[in-house]
């Protein structure tokens, strides 16, 4: 296995050249260019026009294969200035579930002279997406990544590549922009709902639409309160950070319960879990998720099915690395 | 498969590109070609527009057929050079219609560099080589344009930058061009350019050279180190003919006489003769006090070998391709197709250095047994009256033109079967050849070895360059005899009838002699208006440096320029030499591509901040940097109320925008126009303050 030991070493090269970071400059350091096909083909008229400039004794026509000789080597700082000085920023992250593809952000930035023409950028396994940064501006791509795993995947190296002016040259980049991408369960279909206390409850939850619009009271926040329960007025004041707390009836909800899914592994589990998330969100009825040491209270929604689904997507995940 | 449109702002170019490097093709051409190719163009911006389907198979492979047998028909092959471009102008032309995908745009583009090459083969001035980089920067540009997919790209930033690069890459090639060594070809491919062969022949009878001085035609350009010659000694040395056949005059060889007793070419193999040739060339050259001259020749086109030089030549540098013939002459091998150029020394004191041998003495002293008996008479008479003395009896014979009544004239009568007697004691008129003729028949008549020899005489003089002009009508003839202890001496018997033409010029004699419409076209008319005549002058002298400098740098010139610049030329040193120029002349470029300033970034936001404080600094209100955007709010509504408001607008903007999570493109919009309106108000409150 040659190529795989030939493969690491380059992978090794690579991290101790360009590690891992959110925010990074190309700099002659991190880009690397070689000629193309065309640049080739181009290079070979070249030196045809030369012999024949030499066997018609035509000195104008070796000077044509030299002009465009010294236009290729021209094109060489062109095209590296046109990735050279682009600060790649990471962002944002859109989670998917795994077997499918997630995207990730990244915003570019241009310095205040210089335009960044015709890149291309692409993570391995995905469709490169073509954008331009003129001087000054900054702009924001995302970039599909094919998600192989539940839970974090690392996104790996981006490629950035661009061909402009000429498309003679490739000049590239392989950035570890320390992202990684969430991938959700992959939502197994299953009969049985694993929630206790439902069915009994199911009639009164049609009244109960927006039961969480009952304000009943502020509490000092926990992790795991949403960000929108926050009082950020009270914040801003400077009261410190409030968790404003609804009344919740105990009827009207399913509590979807990991350990009511026993002798099944972890995976499993989880996927039956998502399928039951999607599942109830379909059917437009409230539900709350525990997990062994968490717990996601009862709602419904696309901030609720979004939480679900990260939770039982981050199962068992080292916390780190993705942001929302 | 998607399928690829040429991106709209690239179309133009790459159409036009196509369309101007195919177009000098276009002018020499095969009249179908001149139709097909603007044809198939107008059908690739018909199916651009979706007026017109991409063509099928069958009528692209039916239209190849057509080009190539197009071609056959006028070319009646399909190689060679000018078979060869018609056929890749077709091709080309044709690869128009089968560019869907980005790859057939590129291949279009490439070989547009290639056919543009080939213009070349067709045109060198300097005006077809500023053509050929203009057509450069569309095709470059187009190359841009494919490479940039958006549809709001301008085709003129295409041009710019296209400009920019090939400018930039133009320095580089000059490096390339003076350094990379010129060699030899590396296959025979002789350029058979159609055109009429021009200037002397291989043989003269009588009213030939005088035809020639109708044609105003440039044969060389002469450009000497050191002084011009003056104008007695510029006797350009084309060919000898030593053998007459009562009537004619022509260049020819002793039958059985091996080649390389009359022609050695370097590289292979030398003669007795030749060694000899070397061995006092080498003698002559160590001592400074010989009179020699050093000159460079740039001769046109004339399908004729023979070079022209003065007294005994050699070539200097590198003499491929370039023959040293016995009678002090220079002759290429295989026929000046196209321009040539070659470097050479003259040594005036070499006329002995080869001898003359029985065989070639009597070669110089044949003459037809029979006919012009009375200037055999003549000639016994006038060499017993000198005793015998040659260079006496020389003498004579050239008093004998000047002292009788001979006419040096451009229209001659025709002479009839005696030719020599004739002339010497009837017509009594001539031009060059008459006289060269009959002062070496009267020579070989009294026992004297002599030849014609024809070429060139005079030269007009181009004071902006310092060089020569020899024209078509400076074609002469004149005569050499052997004198023993002297060699072959020059003797021109026209300079003893028409001194004038000799001393002053064929320009001078043509002025008088020719009508008007001659006068003007020979520039005698340009002449006279010292405005008009610089004017010609400064262009003869551009034209003459390109062809000396670009067109004629050849083997020879490279080395001569490289011993001066490196002293001691080795490959590794021209390869150093390249190396570092490659790298002194990218680096600047280089610095200028590459360097940016450095520090953090700005964003848009922060530099719409900048704008505010300069905009209020015109306003003489001094914001520091660091001042938040309500202490600006603040100084501005101090400074000045009427523009309170304004400043306020901005400032909350400018806050909703740095706390958005991105700045969007409308918000900047917005705070640019409220920066405006903040000006506007600025200016008034000036005004009316």
């Amino acid at each position: 296995m040659a190529t795989a030991g030939m493969r690491s070493l380059y992978r090794r090269w690579l991290d101790r050249r360009m590690p891992a970071a959110r925010q990074q400059q190309l700099t002659q350091r991190r880009i690397f260019i070689l000629p193309t096909g065309y640049g080739v083909f181009f290079m070979v008229i070249a030196g045809s026009l030369f012999l024949g400039g030499i066997n018609y004794e035509n000195n104008l026509i070796m000077a044509l294969s030299f002009l465009m000789t010294s236009l290729f080597m021209i094109a060489i700082l062109h095209t590296f200035r046109n990735l050279s000085g682009l600060v790649l920023r990471a962002g944002r992250m859109a989670p998917g579930f795994a077997g499918t593809d997630g995207a990730l952000e990244l915003v570019l930035h241009a310095g205040d002279q210089q335009a960044h023409t015709g890149l291309w950028l692409a993570y391995p396994g995905a469709a490169p997406e073509e954008v331009s940064v003129s001087p000054g501006e900054e702009k924001n791509v995302w970039l599909s990544v094919p998600l192989r795993r539940r839970g974090y995947n690392r996104a790996g190296r981006v490629r950035i590549e661009s061909r402009y002016p000429l498309g003679l040259l490739r000049a590239w980049s392989l950035l570890d922009m320390d992202q990684a991408c969430l991938g959700w369960p992959r939502p197994l279909a299953s009969e049985e709902c694993p929630a206790g206390g439902g069915e009994q409850l199911q009639g009164q939850y049609a009244g109960r639409q927006r039961g969480s619009d009952d304000f009943q009271g502020l509490r000092s926040y926990q992790e795991g309160d949403s960000p929108r329960q926050v009082d950020w007025k009270a914040y801003a004041a400077g009261r410190g950070l409030h968790s404003k707390h609804f009344a919740d009836p105990a009827e009207g909800w399913l509590w979807l319960d990991w350990s009511l899914l026993p002798a099944m592994d972890t995976e499993t589990r989880l996927g039956r879990l998502a399928w039951w998330v999607l599942a109830l969100e379909q059917r437009q009825q409230r539900y709350g998720l525990r997990l062994p040491g968490t717990e996601l209270p009862p709602a419904l929604g696309a901030d609720q099915r979004r939480r679900a689904l990260d939770m039982l997507g981050l199962y068992g995940e080292n916390i780190q690395g993705g942001e929302h | 498969m998607r399928v690829y449109q040429v991106p709209q702002h690239a179309f133009l170019l790459l159409v036009g590109g196509a369309l101007l490097a195919a177009a000098p093709h276009l002018l020499l051409g095969p009249p179908w070609l001149r139709i097909l190719l603007p044809l198939l163009l107008l059908a690739r911006v018909l199916i651009q527009r979706g007026r017109l389907a991409m063509p099928g198979r069958m009528v692209r492979v039916v239209l190849l057929a057509g080009v190539v047998l197009g071609t056959l028909y006028t070319h009646g092959t399909v190689l060679g050079p000018e078979a060869g471009t018609c056929l890749l102008i077709a091709a080309f032309g044709l690869k128009t219609l089968e560019m869907f995908r980005l790859r057939d745009a590129y291949v279009l583009l490439v070989l547009g560099y290639f056919v543009l090459a080939t213009t070349f083969l067709f045109y060198q001035s300097p005006l077809a080589a500023l053509y050929v980089f203009v057509v450069m920067v569309l095709l470059t540009a187009s190359l841009v344009g494919i490479n940039r997919p958006e549809t709001g790209a301008r085709s003129r930033t295409h041009l710019r930058l296209a400009s920019v690069m090939l400018l930039q890459a133009l320095p580089l090639m000059v490096l390339l061009f003076v350094l990379v060594p010129r060699i030899a070809p590396l296959w025979a491919l002789e350029f058979q350019s159609e055109g009429a062969r021009t200037g002397m022949s291989d043989s003269m009878a009588p009213g030939e050279v005088s035809r020639l001085t109708e044609s105003t035609e440039l044969a060389f350009r002469v450009e000497f180190e050191g002084a011009v010659p003056s104008p007695a000694e510029r006797y350009w040395r084309g060919m000898t003919y030593s053998l007459f056949d009562g009537r004619r005059w022509s260049q020819a060889s002793p039958g059985g006489l091996p080649r390389p007793d009359l022609v050695i070419f370097p590289g292979q193999g030398t003669a007795p003769w030749h060694e000899q040739l070397q061995a006092q060339h080498a003698a002559m050259a160590d001592t400074d006090a010989a009179p020699v001259y050093r000159y460079r020749v740039v001769q046109e086109a004339s399908r004729r070998p023979w070079l022209y030089t003065l007294a005994v030549p050699f070539v200097r540098g590198p003499a491929r391709g370039i023959g040293q013939v016995r009678d002090f002459r220079l002759v290429k091998e295989g026929d000046i197709e196209q321009r040539f150029a070659y470097s050479v020394e003259s040594y005036p004191l070499l006329t002995a250095a080869v001898g003359l041998p029985d065989w070639e003495r009597d070669f110089n002293l044949a003459l037809p047994e029979l006919g012009n008996p009375r200037s055999r008479q003549l000639a016994q008479r006038l060499f017993d009256a000198e005793g015998g003395d040659v260079e006496a009896y020389a003498l004579r014979v050239l008093a004998h033109f000047r002292q009788e009544p001979f006419y040096y004239t451009l229209e001659p009568p025709l002479l009839g079967g005696n030719t020599v007697d004739e002339f010497l004691f009837d017509t009594r008129r001539g031009f060059c050849e008459h006289y060269a003729s009959a002062f070496a028949f009267m020579m070989r008549a009294a026992g004297v070895p002599a030849r014609i020899v024809a070429g060139y005489q005079g030269g007009e003089l181009n004071p902006v360059g310092n060089h020569l002009r020899v024209h078509q009508y400076h074609a002469h003839a004149w005569a050499e005899i052997w004198i023993d202890g002297q060699g072959w001496v020059e003797f021109d018997p026209t300079g003893a009838v028409a001194p004038e033409r000799i001393e002053r010029g064929m320009d001078r004699f043509l002025g008088r002699e020719m009508g008007a419409l001659q006068n003007l076209l020979s520039g005698a008319a340009f002449s006279r208006n010292p405005l008009l005549a610089r004017l010609r002058n400064s262009i003869d002298y551009l034209q003459f440096s390109w062809q000396k400098w670009v067109l004629g740098y050849d083997e020879s010139s490279q080395m001569a320029f490289l011993e001066r610049w490196l002293k001691d030329v080795s490959p590794l040193r021209i390869g150093l030499v390249l190396l570092i120029g490659t790298v002194a002349i990218l680096l600047p470029v280089a610095l200028w591509v590459l360097l940016r300033r450095r520090g953090p970034p700005r964003s848009p936001l922060q530099r719409e901040y900048r704008a505010l404080r300069k905009q209020l600094l015109r306003s003489n209100i001094a914001v520091s940097e660091g001042l938040p955007p309500r202490a600006v709010s603040e100084t501005v509504a101090r400074a000045c109320p009427a523009a309170a408001d304004a400043i306020r607008a901005w400032v909350s903007q400018y806050e909703q925008a740095a706390y958005a999570e991105h700045a969007d493109a409308q918000a900047l919009q917005r705070l640019r126009r409220l920066r405006r309106a903040l000006r506007w108000r600025l200016r008034r409150s000036a005004l009316s303050g």
